[in-house]
């Protein structure tokens, strides 16, 4: 099992509602429910309809929790500079998102995930560009 | 009027002419003369990505995105009263393009890109072909005067055939089934078996391609659509990505996490 850092933070850090918050996000998540979760990369799966991260995180017991995180199109992604490898299995990194409506999911939409080297992505990849 | 204004409106007429004439010239064509539409087609960029100049990614051209005004004629807002009573049943999450099925059309009004905002067009003497990157679409349209398949099955993006018309490439599709919706988004968008849509494009210069298009139902709307011109430009990469759509393992590997199962 791969390292795992700290616990699920939920912290109520309010932010915007991504502009492009599409599809069915609205329906599936709760914007007035910000998450923060801090763990490591179990598997990144860049795919249609939308691409997704699981991350193994450890909760307030130090039991392990395996969370999926909703994220955009892979080709958006990809263009903007997202690159299949970027982001590798264990990678230790901090997601920022909404959580799924059905609470019993640990389940969110990304808003933002940060590497343990401070390296920034959204919803579409990498965001350095678009401050 | 005076001969100055005169020599000056001759001028600007005759600069028209030059550049029309140069993006006239500038369009690819084929050995039997009609324009090449070959090409990787956006809206100068991808959705959510870093504008490629020109355009703006997911939202360029399409309706809806200015303010003020009247609201922008959609397929839905066309509906007859009782299409509207059904479409009240049902909601974003009987979308099905969140189930990896395609639209009947596309979102973003521009069915080459289906609810991506990128596709590919390969041209042969006899077909073009029409490829889109996001849910993998294809149609293989023959350009040589044949008329629609009656053996055919009802699908998603129904069956397509094109004539050309003049330097226009017009393409009429029929025979969908009754399963997709118009747009993907979650924007009720149902649709009937009825479903006619005719598309005319024309390359407009090298990097410049104008859609058009109608689409008719007369089962559920109370006339045909008639879409907001699309212009699409050339993409500075001649080749669409292999993305594969995969709903159902997803819901596994979340279901599994929320079971803690794995």
């Amino acid at each position: 099992m791969k390292k795992i850092l700290f616990a699920v933070l939920g912290v109520a850090a309010a932010a915007a509602v991504p502009a492009l918050a599409h599809h069915s996000f609205a329906a599936a998540y709760d914007m007035q429910s910000p998450i923060t979760v801090h763990g490591t990369i179990d598997k990144v799966l860049l795919r249609n309809p939308h691409s997704w991260f699981m991350i193994d995180v450890k909760n307030e017991k130090g039991e392990v929790e395996h969370w999926a995180f909703e994220a955009g199109t892979p080709s958006g992604m990809i263009r903007n500079g997202y690159t299949p490898t970027i982001i590798k299995q264990g990678a230790e990194v901090t997601i920022k998102g909404f959580r799924a409506r059905d609470a019993s999911q640990k389940r969110g939409m990304l808003r933002e995930l940060t590497t343990a080297d401070g390296k920034v992505f959204g919803l579409f990849g990498p965001q350095e560009d678009k401050k | 009027m005076k001969p100055l204004a005169l020599a000056t409106a001759i001028a600007a007429t005759f600069a028209w002419s030059l550049a029309a004439a140069d993006a006239e010239s500038s369009i690819p064509r084929m050995a039997d003369g009609h324009p090449d539409l070959s090409g990787v087609w956006w809206g100068g960029a991808d959705i959510g990505g870093r504008p490629a100049g020109g355009g703006g990614g997911r939202g360029a051209g399409g309706p809806g995105r200015g303010r003020g005004g009247p609201a922008p004629v959609t397929f839905s807002s066309l509906y007859t009263a009782e299409a509207k009573d059904h479409a009240k049943t049902l909601s974003d999450k009987d979308d099905p393009t969140l189930t990896c099925t395609p639209t009947a059309f596309g979102t973003l009004n521009v069915s080459l890109w289906d609810v991506g905002g990128v596709g590919q067009i390969v041209q042969t003497p006899k077909f073009v072909i029409m490829l889109t990157e996001t849910y993998h679409g294809w149609q293989i349209i023959p350009t040589d005067g044949r008329g629609h398949r009656d053996t055919v099955p009802p699908s998603n993006r129904g069956d397509a055939v094109a004539h050309w018309d003049g330097d226009t490439l017009v393409v009429d599709k029929t025979n969908f089934n009754d399963q997709t919706w118009i747009s993907a988004e979650g924007r009720v968008s149902y649709h009937s078996d009825e479903l006619h849509i005719t598309e005319r494009y024309r390359r407009l210069d090298k990097d410049t391609l104008e859609v058009e298009a109608t689409l008719e139902d007369p089962k559920v709307l109370t006339k045909p659509w008639v879409v907001p011109k699309q212009t699409l430009k050339l993409a500075p990469f001649d080749q669409i990505m292999p993305l594969d759509c995969n709903s159902s393992d997803v819901k596994e590997l979340i279901d599994a996490a929320s079971a803690q199962k794995r």
